[in-house]
């Protein structure tokens, strides 16, 4: 009873213990912020990775693709396992905008848009299809453009004293992209979401005139329509159409519908590639934001099956020497993506699904090549985990390295404790020849070093958790408000991460690990101050000057 | 005859000193009956603490022995540790001689020696808390409180009772030690120069204090170097060369 009794009577009274539940506090507090902002980054960077693929991608690396692809998906989609499965198809290119001349290199990437929907989550990576539902598609399309709405009464804006300054034509978009828009407005309550733009001149004034924005960019003509010639669709990673800000806000350099040219090599099932470019103008339909640089900054995404048939990976007749017809070449794709059911162990499913492609090869139903067979040969099946370890396993390493830092600096805690513990028992010799004269143990003399070493820790890691938790919670708003003070202390800055705001939230269990932590290593600081001041002999301790 | 409460056979210490073994105690012989007033006289030096310490449990002897109530306080001299290690927290003897300082020994030293971060009460209650556990406090916790309040009542600190150390005299804090010592109803109180450090005035108030717990069959061991002070004893003895012997002077 009296260890804990005088503990807290020298918790209390001795100041210089808050010196060591501040050192604890402030250790706790900057493990649990590293750790969140790391494992935030983590998390968003593995969500992310396994929002491109779905649970599982099937694939040869080789860009020439493999056979059979069609046959495989409609036979495993009759599994309980599979939820949906879809080809995919990659090459690479170089994009080029006629309005501006940028040129680039690109991955291009064959998808059905609508089963990628279904498999992976690139749907929500999608900003036109966000604010106008339906309306993207990679489908041969025009170009749409905003004009004012001739059944609507133009609004007067006003100056700042109330003086007519102009009329405002209510834009209007062409049909289904109005209807979508109004739709997304029901929504969302007409707000502005679209906050990750630059907002425009004519949402400015729509803004003075209280009316709702119109997200993206649309070229804008006298009358509200679909204009130019009809391209097929392309969506573009953001970062290729648009220029991130150090706030985070996209400025685009195109409006939607511009046209963009994409320059193609076809490669042939050997892998010989083509030396004749193909060249085949798109529209740009939307753009993807994945929130991986890499990914956002390099793909475009075009139709599975035109990409297929511009670089010659469809069905094809098979000829020998002499020109005769000796049967068909089958379809090649790069990739599939498959979804697989809740609770699924997908790890286990993918040797199944890779014995399965490979069960072809000696399937009497298909008249394989040696070539087909060589590319069936080379498939294999990964969980997301594994065919994103290399965008994963950098964060996962720099989340334990940081932690392994700021844990080693956390030992100053640990020896401050020691010292400033070792330091009262020299204080408290006296008091310790007492506690023992009057019955005391040195058990029990040591337990109240210990105890006080536990609560030191016990304070600390309480008060550093919240204070962790807290700033984790407001670190946005925290560092918004030190980017207002000077517009260079922005940490997070958003032209160099891929994300909006730096990840804010506490896990839970790692509060309570570093919590504990600290309470052990705060605890173990206690202990050389314990052993002397249990091992100090009362005589020894009462004659103490 | 009634046997005697406290016995020191033989008892001998020494200490290192540089390359000098000190040998300050070489074999002391005392009884103490229940309920005696014995004061132990000695120049300064002459060992008069080593042995009060040793008679308290609070030191042990490198020979002889210390019996209480007929019961050997340590343990035998080729098993005793000098320096006390976490080890002896385990020994028989160690617990034994907790076990003592908790229940039947109370001490009042020279310099008050009371703790800073505890008022008054406090001061005293730690006597009981120390030898109550978690669980037996809540049951002792009132009872414990009313026996400090009525001890330092009688020691005349009612109104001192939340008073921290630094804010008391001399002579209070000694009678607030006193008190501490007294309140778990020690059968012997051990005070090591009590009145040293206090002006005639509270010394003799003290020692009246003192003879009164006598009077009232306290037993009590005393050491000081005062004869004005040792005459409040039933007997005095003066330890020289290490050995007592009766003062015959102040007999």
């Amino acid at each position: 009873m009296y260890k804990l009794f005088l503990t807290l009577r020298y918790l209390h009274k001795r100041r210089i213990a808050y010196f060591a539940i501040a050192a604890v506090m402030l250790c706790v507090a900057m493990v649990l912020i590293v750790l969140s902002v790391m494992g935030g980054w983590l998390e968003m960077v593995k969500r992310q990775a396994r929002g491109l693929l779905g649970d599982i991608i099937v694939d040869n690396r080789a860009y020439a693709g493999f056979p059979l692809y069609q046959e495989f998906i409609d036979e495993i989609s009759q599994w309980p396992e599979i939820v949906k499965a879809t080809p995919v198809l990659y090459t690479y290119g170089l994009f080029h905008f006629r309005s501006t001349d940028q040129t680039g290199a690109v991955r291009v990437v064959g998808i059905r848009l609508q089963e990628v929907y279904e498999v992976n989550a690139f749907k929500s990576s999608l900003f036109y299809e966000r604010h106008y539902p339906g309306t993207t598609t990679l489908a041969e399309q025009r170009q749409p453009v905003l004009g004012p709405d001739p059944d609507a009464e133009p609004l007067t804006l006003q100056d700042e004293q109330g003086h007519p300054v102009a009329l405002l034509y209510r834009p209007k978009l062409p049909e289904p992209y109005q209807q979508a828009l109004e739709r997304f407005r029901q929504h969302h309550g007409g707000g502005n979401p679209a906050s990750e733009e630059f907002e425009r001149p004519l949402n400015e004034l729509l803004a003075k005139a209280g009316l709702p924005p119109i997200p993206g960019w649309y070229e804008e003509a006298d009358e509200p329509g679909l204009i130019g010639d009809p391209y097929p669709g392309l969506i573009l990673g953001r970062d290729l159409v648009a220029k991130r800000h150090s706030d985070g806000r996209y400025e685009r350099y195109y409006p939607k519908g511009e046209v963009v040219t994409l320059t193609l090599w076809a490669t042939s099932a050997r892998g010989q590639v083509d030396p004749i470019p193909i060249k085949r103008a798109f529209r740009y339909a939307d753009d993807s934001r994945t929130g991986i640089y890499d990914i956002d900054s390099q793909h475009v995404y075009c139709d599975f099956e035109l990409l297929q048939k511009l670089l010659q990976m469809d069905a094809t007749q098979r000829v020998d020497e002499n020109g005769n017809v000796i049967g068909v070449a089958p379809a090649r794709c790069a990739q599939i993506q498959i979804r697989v059911a809740p609770g699924v162990d997908a790890k286990a499913l993918t040797s199944r699904l890779r014995d399965k492609y490979l069960s072809y090869l000696d399937d009497p139903r298909f008249d394989l090549d040696l070539t087909d067979r060589r590319l069936i040969s080379r498939i294999e099946a990964l969980t997301w985990q594994e065919s994103q370890a290399h965008i994963i396993a950098p964060v996962e390493k720099e989340k334990i390295l940081v932690t392994i830092l700021f844990g080693i600096i956390s030992l100053v805690a640990v020896a401050l404790i020691l010292c400033i513990l070792y330091m009262i028992v020299l204080q408290k010799t006296r008091d310790i020849g007492i506690i023992k004269a009057i019955g005391g143990s040195s058990g029990g003399v040591a337990g109240i070093f210990i105890i006080y070493g536990a609560a030191v820790g016990v304070t600390g890691a309480v008060l550093g958790t919240a204070l962790g938790t807290l700033v984790v919670t407001y670190i946005n708003e925290i560092q918004d408000f030190l980017v207002k003070l000077n517009p260079a202390w922005r940490v997070w800055d958003l032209s160099v991460y891929a994300f909006d705001r730096i990840p804010n939230e506490v896990n839970p269990v790692d509060a309570l690990v570093v919590a504990l932590c600290a309470v052990v290593a705060a605890t173990a600081g206690s202990l050389a101050a314990a052993w002397r001041a249990g091992t100090m002999q009362p005589v020894e301790a009462i004659r103490y000057e | 005859m009634s046997e005697p409460l406290l016995v020191a056979d033989n008892v001998h210490r020494s200490y290192r000193m540089g390359h000098v073994d000190l040998r300050v105690l070489r074999g002391c012989h005392l009884r103490v009956e229940k309920g005696e007033f014995v004061a132990i006289m000695g120049k300064s030096g002459s060992g008069k603490s080593t042995l009060l310490h040793i008679l308290g449990a609070l030191d042990v002897p490198q020979e002889g022995q210390v019996f209480f109530e007929g019961q050997p306080v340590f343990a035998p001299p080729t098993q005793r540790r000098i320096r006390t290690g976490l080890t002896d927290v385990f020994s028989a003897s160690e617990r034994r001689r907790i076990g003592l300082r908790r229940r039947a020994f109370g001490f009042v030293f020279q310099f008050y020696h009371l703790l800073p971060e505890l008022n008054v009460l406090e001061n005293v209650l730690i006597t009981r808390m120390v030898g109550a556990s978690t669980w037996t406090w809540r049951r002792q916790r009132r009872r414990a409180r009313q026996d400090a309040i009525n001890i330092l009542a009688r020691l005349g600190l009612s109104d001192r009772l939340k008073h921290r150390p630094n804010e008391l005299s001399g002579g209070e804090r000694q009678r607030v030690a006193m008190a501490r010592a007294l309140v778990h109803h020690p059968q012997v109180l051990f005070a090591d120069e009590p009145t040293g450090n206090l002006d005639a005035e509270a010394g003799t108030k003290l020692m009246e204090l003192l003879s009164d717990l006598h009077r009232e069959g306290q037993t009590i061991v005393m050491v000081t170097h005062d004869p004005s002070i040792a005459r409040y004893a039933d007997r005095i003895l003066l330890l020289s060369d290490g050995r007592l012997a009766p003062a015959p002077a102040l007999s």
